[in-house]
């Protein structure tokens, strides 16, 4: 089997760059990390330095994700060599008898680590996720509504809640989490467009406006945002379509509408062009916006 | 009247100012070094990071509040703020003031500190005194009045000399402070051997004490809630987005990133 570096011709300095780039935009692409990690551990380890650690880490927990449990093996060997007393390394310990699904061994692990060190929040999240792994979801919620009255600043641990809350179909609470995530990272347009669909998922008349004002405003935050797009104009003609509505709220949605369509079929002629079919596709594109249309009932 | 100007030997130069430089540099590098070594950790509580974290929610809940809707921040403002049982009303905590005398780390941080600091700056400026005594070394280039010349001019017993020449004392004081700018260049922003910053701290730590804080810092959010509004940033956010067509440059580019590079 041919290697990385002989397959896309480069050498240990950039597969070393690569793996500090997935590092630090937390990629979880984990065969590739495997690849390109182990390769770079066998071959070129003494060249790394200080690194290496680092990369035995990521390595270590890609190779969980592949099931590669002897890479795991390894890497946990190595780095247990070198910081005998860490947390992080039990805790790392712990991560891989999860991969074997020892739940029991692992959890003695974290409660060790937290017998040494309260504060330590990697090994309470590690705890709430053996309870999500075991299928215990409103544990899992609970014991995470525990954790984050302590540590309200832990924006993974609301995203996670408001993932569980989703899960649970329970639509109030997994909006007041992503409510958290979006006056954090105001400028985030990803928040913005899950809490427009978590209030369209809520329905009701206020929900829906909620949930137009929030999609527009995940377009004004990334133009390109084709989800939100489609978004407003379902939630603007779900509002038009409503016999709840005084007039003036029907025109406004109305043209909301008009106008999403609109972009829409922009976009779809922009992605088409130079293409033969683009004529049909902009036929499909407006068979099923009319078809998305919501009549009265 | 006009000064005649001294002409210094350029021996000086070469003996003189430029080991004082040296010497003051490395003892600063050195000290750098010590104070890391002798460096306790700090230990946080669980409280500590709880309360710490709830303030940083708090001021973000006042900064951003506003795009969050109107209901949800009414709901978050009443459970902190609330008179009987929000939670800047009801958590007190126990302050204890860390005195040296109550708390022996707080002891022990304060003669670390004193020993790595202020102690190699007086035997050293002393030592420079004694050795390089008796001659001018260099001359301010702003005016001084006569009141700096018994400071300044420590061992030199001239009355009609001008108060701008320094003697090798006052040159190695110069240093101490000027530099601070080489400090962050070689040793980073944190370093141990910034003299004045530390003094800073002292003046200013003794006066606050940190869990302390905490209380103060708790009413001081409530104060500050008590006064935010919700000024709803979408409010208008259809209107602006639609008076415009969207921008989708550069959205459906021909080239896909293939493989790992």
């Amino acid at each position: 089997m041919a290697s990385v570096s002989e397959l896309y011709d480069v050498g240990w300095e950039e597969m070393r760059d690569k793996l500090r780039k997935w590092r630090e935009d937390n990629c979880r692409n984990s065969e590739q990390i495997v690849d390109v990690g182990e390769e770079l551990i066998s071959d070129h380890g003494s060249k790394l330095g200080d690194d290496v650690w680092i990369i035995y880490e990521q390595v270590m927990i890609a190779a969980l994700d592949c099931s590669r449990d002897d890479l795991a093996i390894t890497c946990l060997q190595e780095l247990k060599k070198q910081f005998p007393d860490s947390h992080r390394v039990k805790r790392l310990s712990g991560m891989r008898l999860e991969a074997l699904e020892r739940y029991d061994e692992a959890n003695k692990y974290y409660e060790a680590i937290l017998q040494d060190d309260p504060t330590n929040t990697a090994a309470r999240k590690r705890k709430i996720s053996i309870l999500k792994a075991q299928g215990k979801t409103t544990e899992a919620v609970r014991e995470l509504n525990e954790y984050l009255e302590q540590f309200v600043g832990d924006q993974e641990a609301w995203h996670e809640l408001s993932e569980l809350y989703i899960n649970e179909h329970d639509y109030g609470k997994a909006a007041f989490c992503l409510e958290e995530l979006m006056m954090t990272n105001p400028h985030n347009h990803l928040y913005c467009e899950q809490y427009a669909e978590v209030k369209y998922t809520q329905g009701g008349l206020e929900n829906l406006e909620l949930s137009r004002k929030y999609f527009a405003q995940a377009l004004r935050l990334n133009n390109r945002n084709m989800r939100a797009l489609f978004g407003l104009y379902m939630s603007a003609s779900h509002i038009a379509a409503s016999p709840k509505v005084g007039a003036k709220v029907k025109k406004d949605n109305i043209k909301y509408a008009g106008w999403a369509a609109n972009q829409i079929n922009r976009a779809y002629k922009l992605a088409g062009r130079g293409t033969k079919e683009n004529k049909c596709s902009m036929k499909a594109v407006e068979e099923m916006l009319d078809s998305m249309q919501i009549t009265m009932s | 009247m006009a000064e005649p100007e001294l002409l210094l030997d350029s021996n000086i130069r070469l003996w003189v100012v430029l080991p004082i430089v040296f010497i003051t540099f490395l003892v600063g590098v050195i000290r750098h070094y010590v104070s890391i070594l002798l460096q306790s950790d700090k230990k946080l509580t669980l409280e500590q990071v709880s309360d710490s974290q709830v303030l940083i929610r708090s001021r973000i809940l006042r900064e951003n509040g506003k795009y969050i809707p109107k209901q949800s921040f009414l709901m978050r403002k009443f459970y902190f703020n609330n008179q009987d049982d929000g939670f800047f009303k009801k958590s007190k905590r126990k302050v204890v003031p860390p005195s040296p005398m109550t708390d022996p780390s707080m002891l022990t941080d304060m003669m670390k500190g004193n020993v790595t600091n202020v102690l190699p700056m007086i035997l050293i400026g002393g030592w420079i005194n004694w050795t390089f005594s008796g001659f001018v070394t260099t001359k301010v280039p702003f005016p001084l009045t006569l009141r700096f010349k018994p400071m300044l001019q420590q061992g030199i017993e001239l009355l009609s000399l001008d108060a701008s020449w320094v003697s090798s004392a006052s040159w190695y004081f110069l240093n101490v402070f000027g530099l601070r700018s080489m400090y962050s260049l070689i040793l980073g922003q944190d370093n141990g051997a910034d003299q004045s910053r530390i003094m800073q701290e002292q003046m200013s730590g003794a006066a606050m004490a940190m869990p302390a804080d905490t209380n103060k810092a708790f009413k001081a959010e409530w104060e500050a809630l008590e006064l935010t509004d919700h000024q709803w940033a979408l409010e208008s956010v259809e209107e602006d987005l639609m008076g415009r067509e969207l921008d989708f440059d550069g959205m459906f580019s021909k080239e896909l990133p293939t493989g790992i590079f």
